[in-house]
């Protein structure tokens, strides 16, 4: 970890407004995220853990408060821009997996390529990052063709494909059993360690607290707390 | 070089619903089809119908006097109308030009009276440019150089009494007022199958007339066309090489209710394929929008990832293009055959109509075809395309409002 901010936050609410009533996701969240985090925004359900992931992602922009990500104002931003940035600098782990169902894996890494601008050499790169992360021999495997720990895997990948500053992840180990889970934790630990992609999830998963060497929980659409672990990660594969 | 990740996922995505693609790709064929039969049939049609109006006697075009297109009267007569004949057969569509000229008057036998137009002609140019000389069942049509004699229609003959070589007494108005008349001797009876044309039938020699009325030279130069595509261009050459004195008229100048009436087929025609079209296009763009909110939570996916607006519009119409693409084929698969059939054998409409059709004057034939050719080839295309890639529009239109947050929301 280093002191480079690479996500401000001060005093960021979001409100949705449902017609009939105002829900106030995020009332006040003040809180960096610095270069080679490895970060869990931890919280009960409606404490703001997705509303705050959105916002990062630059998925949505806050009601007031500043935000800036990468050192742009999101609130400045127009959803083009929002949309360059999530291509080249943010990365997207989803909880259902979220593969394009009707390509392969290799397809699925490449397609972020494509969208990036990467000409003929793509498919190369995705094969690299796949055998890289161990999903070579999955690569011309369509999703539902992998078990769920393989499409995970496969979308950290993706995720990665882009070499992006930030990778988000909203709950992504709910839907794996625990040796998958630990699996893909491992696998996140590695790119964070070896790569210095920052990682941050919106997560319940006491298995992805363990592995986090930051922890901020959310009470209320608010920090409560936030805590670095003092010796890096608790849990080591 | 490789293929584009996201013309793959257009194609996928079509064939994730095999039979959905199915379905749609044939409505496009099926609609593009019947739109290509109709097209083509009153294509053919139309051109059959001028072709008819021009062989009877119109003429793609006429030379007539500049007095005669607003009064239209049959004693005008072109001033050195040989001259004229002879600068129009020298331009590259004048090749066929027919002088006519035409005067109301009474054939008479015995004590019966049959009011006519007899038609002054070119014998030797008629035979060529007139489709009734074909019609002459009895006898044979005028000889240019036997004067005195004359082809008329069945209808004339029975009313009259007569037969060939009987004589006839024809009595016109000259150019004085006063009645004249001279005898002719009948060498040819034309039987068009039409009861209101042969009622009409009288064709003398172009001199003939002249001594009749007192009246020399003819009354308009008729032209046939090779290829009536170019009249336009025929009839602005011609315009220019005559002076002030001289009028062109083309056949819908000529034949308004002819010209009004091949205007309403092809305004019908554009209505019911404009009907079939919209309805395909609604079809397309129902299954095409169900396919869209299908896949919300993959747009919004792709949106997460950075895929712009714009590439997603691309996308689906990517996908609509193929589904064009699949129902033009399928179009002139199942269009192409009607319509060569069409074209080569038509549609006999001699059941309801009889054996031969006549509307003012001019004999069409019963059996209608239709047009074929390459035109075809583009105009599938342009029809299955146009209607599958503009009902793509708002199925993309309602993808790229696809919020990412708020469908990846639903998830949760």
């Amino acid at each position: 970890m280093t002191d480079e901010t690479l996500v401000a936050a001060d005093e960021v609410t979001k409100v949705y407004d449902t017609g009939k009533l105002e829900v106030h996701a995020l009332t006040g969240v003040t809180l960096e995220v610095r270069k080679g985090d490895f970060m869990a925004i931890v919280g009960p359900s409606g404490s703001g853990k997705t509303t705050f992931l959105n916002l990062v992602g630059a998925l949505d922009v806050p009601t007031s408060g500043r935000l800036e990500i990468l050192g742009d104002d999101l609130a400045a931003l127009s959803k083009r821009r929002r949309a360059d940035m999530r291509l080249h600098s943010l990365g997207f782990v989803f909880q259902a997996y979220n593969l394009v169902p009707v390509l392969t894996a290799r397809e699925n890494v490449e397609f972020v390529l494509e969208l990036q601008g990467v000409g003929t050499e793509r498919a190369a790169r995705a094969t690299e990052i796949l055998e890289q992360l161990g999903l070579g021999e999955l690569a011309d495997r369509r999703p539902n063709e992998l078990s769920g720990g393989q499409q995970q895997r496969v979308a950290v990948a993706r995720a990665v494909a882009s070499k992006p500053k930030v990778v988000l992840a909203d709950e992504p180990t709910a839907n794996l059993d625990g040796e998958n889970a630990e699996m893909l934790l491992a696998m996140m630990g590695r790119l964070n360690a070896e790569h210095g992609i920052t990682f941050v999830f919106s997560t319940h998963d006491p298995r992805v607290v363990a592995h986090a060497r930051r922890v901020v929980t959310l009470v209320d659409g608010r920090v409560a707390k936030d805590e670095v672990k003092p010796n890096g990660p608790q849990k080591e594969d | 070089m490789r293929q584009s990740i996201s013309i793959r996922y257009a194609v996928r995505s079509l064939r994730r619903h095999t039979r959905r693609t199915i379905l749609a790709v044939l409505g496009i064929g099926l609609g593009s089809a019947v739109c290509l039969f109709m097209i083509a049939f009153v294509r053919g049609e139309g051109r059959m119908m001028l072709k008819a109006a021009a062989e009877s006697g119109t003429g793609h075009f006429r030379i007539v006097p500049a007095q005669w297109p607003e009064i239209r009267e049959n004693d005008l007569r072109l001033p050195r109308w040989q001259r004229i004949r002879d600068i129009v057969r020298a331009t590259e569509d004048g090749k066929l030009v027919a002088a006519h000229a035409r005067k109301e008057g009474l054939l008479a036998f015995g004590t019966r009276v049959v009011g006519v137009e007899i038609v002054g002609v070119d014998a030797t140019v008629e035979q060529r440019a007139n489709r009734l000389v074909r019609r002459v069942t009895e006898g044979s049509y005028l000889t240019a150089d036997v004067p005195g004699t004359t082809v008329v229609g069945r209808g004339v003959a029975e009313r009259l009494d007569v037969g060939l070589d009987d004589p006839l007494m024809v009595t016109v108005a000259n150019a004085d007022g006063e009645m004249n008349s001279a005898m002719l001797r009948i060498v040819g009876i034309a039987e068009t199958g039409s009861e209101e044309l042969d009622a009409t039938i009288c064709h003398v020699n172009l001199e003939d007339v002249e001594s009749l009325t007192g009246l020399a030279g003819a009354g308009d130069l008729t032209v046939l066309l090779d290829d009536p595509k170019r009249l336009e261009k025929a009839v602005e050459e011609i315009r220019g090489k005559l002076s002030d004195d001289y009028a062109v008229v083309t056949w819908e100048e000529i034949m308004p209710e002819l010209a009004s009436g091949v205007k309403v087929d092809e305004t019908w025609t554009r209505l019911t394929v404009a009907i079939v079209m919209i309805v395909v296009f609604l079809g397309i763009m129902s299954a095409q929008l169900a396919a869209v909110l299908e896949r919300r939570r993959e747009f919004a996916v792709l949106s997460a990832l950075g895929m712009k607006s714009g590439r997603l519009v691309g996308v689906m119409l990517m996908e609509g293009l193929m589904l064009g693409l699949a129902g033009s084929i399928l179009g002139l698969a199942f269009g192409l055959p009607g319509a060569y059939y069409v074209a080569t054998r038509g549609i006999d409409f001699s059941g309801i109509y009889g054996k031969e059709i006549s509307m003012s004057n001019i004999l069409f034939d019963p059996v209608f075809k239709g047009d074929f050719g390459w035109f075809l080839v583009p105009l599938a295309f342009e029809l299955a395309l146009s209607a599958t890639i503009l009902s793509s529009l708002y199925p993309a239109w309602f993808a790229i409002r696809t919020d990412p947050a708020a469908a990846l929301r639903v998830e949760h």
